[in-house]
């Protein structure tokens, strides 16, 4: 069956993209870090993340048939009206679907990896999941079919989302116009939101628009006066692609193992969630960070900055 | 799998590749000078704000540090051009093997789960303690 799909058409165009901002970098036209095995992992992860995909490709959009079948109401796919209230509520979808991934471990497990790199340039953008199928977010999206819109007609506007965010994982663009800021997702808004800074842990988890991190109280600007610092809040120690796809699907076998009375808190609880309180959840780095401000800067010559 | 899937990705497996050699090419990674005291404290104070260093040893080859903060070793090791750090307890810390004038501590991380850090010896022997406050 031939299909549309968003992302295998642009796939030239990340290619080509990628190729650009290294090269402008190198001739210093614009500002962007590649390091060359981060890079690969970035890339590979994309690869894998498209095979891996054809895994539970099937089982998805059997289900999404399954439910249009059941559908409330019947929407055209060649309506304009349709298309928008589509943007609109994949939109939406995307932004509980992202906070999902961020605030529950058996999500992050999956979605962690595209946060894995210390880099933020063009080929993080690649760096998707292999697992996503199997942690079932697809399922998320199925109250869409459910309402009408054709399991074809979401799976384009998923991939239209996927290709919009792609171009926003740069330093080479500073600011949009203000007015493209204030509505859209942008690379700034998209820096905070890979950052590990405490202060911009968890936020702006919008796909197209960032009108919803600003109506559910997720938004944060990027400061001038605080860079961002990419990664995770505790990065990874290696470049083994392996590690990166699954190192945390193995962190939670291993703390469920460890402490099975424990086992739903260590599945579903916040990243960094443990029994006793011993390791550092967002939230918790987040009101320390706060704490830490409200108490006012240490004595300047005895700061480690 | 159809044929047209197989080529495609055989092409983007091409495709990977030369620009993975482009980013090798291009020397573009961050200018990474190799640790001193100074740079090391900064970094341990960005993912330990708050936390005191009772004493530091930085890596004779500049490319990590091992700082005791208490009863917990912060441990710094560099990974590509950017930097791991963990907290693992002070006695997982003196308990690293040495050898070759390298010390490998057991970080229990899954996600790093070692970190090789070249000093001149260890167990450490004391040295000027910075007791520094590593504020946020």
């Amino acid at each position: 069956m031939k299909t549309f799909d968003p992302v295998t058409l642009a796939t030239p165009f990340f290619i080509a993209t990628v190729v650009l901002e290294i090269i402008l970098a190198r001739l210093r036209i614009l500002d962007a870090r590649y390091e060359a095995k981060d890079t690969a992992v970035s890339l590979f992860m994309g690869l894998g993340s498209s095979i891996a995909g054809l895994a539970t490709a099937g089982a998805s959009f059997a289900a999404a048939m399954w439910i249009y079948q059941h559908r409330l109401f019947t929407i055209p796919m060649t309506a304009i009206w349709a298309w928008v209230v589509l943007f609109l509520l994949e939109d939406m979808t995307y932004y509980g679907f992202h906070r999902l991934s961020h605030e529950r471990r058996f999500w992050w497990a999956s979605h962690v990896n595209h946060h894995s790199s210390q880099h933020y340039n063009l080929s993080t953008a690649l760096r998707q999941t292999w697992t996503g199928g199997v942690a079932g977010t697809w399922l998320l999206w199925l109250p869409l079919s459910l309402l009408g819109f054709p399991p074809a007609m979401v799976a384009i506007q998923k991939g239209i989302s996927l290709v919009y965010q792609y171009w926003i994982h740069t330093e080479a663009i500073r600011r949009m116009p203000r007015w493209f800021e204030a509505v859209f997702n942008t690379p700034s808004h998209h820096r905070v939101h890979h950052a590990r800074n405490p202060r911009y842990l968890d936020r702006n988890y919008a796909g197209i628009l960032i009108v919803w991190d600003r109506i559910f109280g997720t938004f944060q600007p990027e400061l001038d006066e605080e860079a961002c610092r990419y990664g995770l809040v505790k990065n990874l120690g290696a470049f083994n692609i392996l590690r990166v796809a699954f190192h945390e699907w193995i962190g939670i076998a291993t703390d469920v193992v460890r402490h099975p009375r424990h086992a739903l808190g260590y599945i579903f609880g916040p990243p960094g969630w443990s029994h006793d309180g011993s390791r550092e959840t967002s939230a918790s780095l987040k009101a320390q960070w706060a704490a830490g401000q409200g108490a006012g800067p240490a004595e300047p010559d005895r700061r480690a900055a | 799998m159809n044929q047209a899937f197989l080529i495609q990705t055989a092409a983007s497996a091409a495709a990977v590749a030369v620009l993975v050699g482009l980013a090798a090419w291009a020397k573009i990674a961050r200018p990474g000078a190799p640790l001193d005291e100074a740079r090391a404290l900064k970094l341990l104070a960005d993912d330990f704000p708050g936390r005191t260093v009772d004493e530091l040893w930085v890596a004779v080859d500049g490319k990590g540090a091992m700082a005791k903060s208490g009863a917990t070793a912060l441990v710094l090791c560099e990974v590509g051009d950017g930097y791991v750090a963990r907290q693992i307890p002070w006695a997982q810390a003196l308990a690293a093997s040495f050898k070759d004038g390298r010390i490998t501590v057991n970080l229990a991380d899954v996600g790093a789960p070692k970190a090789v850090i070249a000093l001149a010896a260890w167990p450490p022997q004391p040295t000027k303690p910075p007791h520094t406050d590593l504020a946020a």
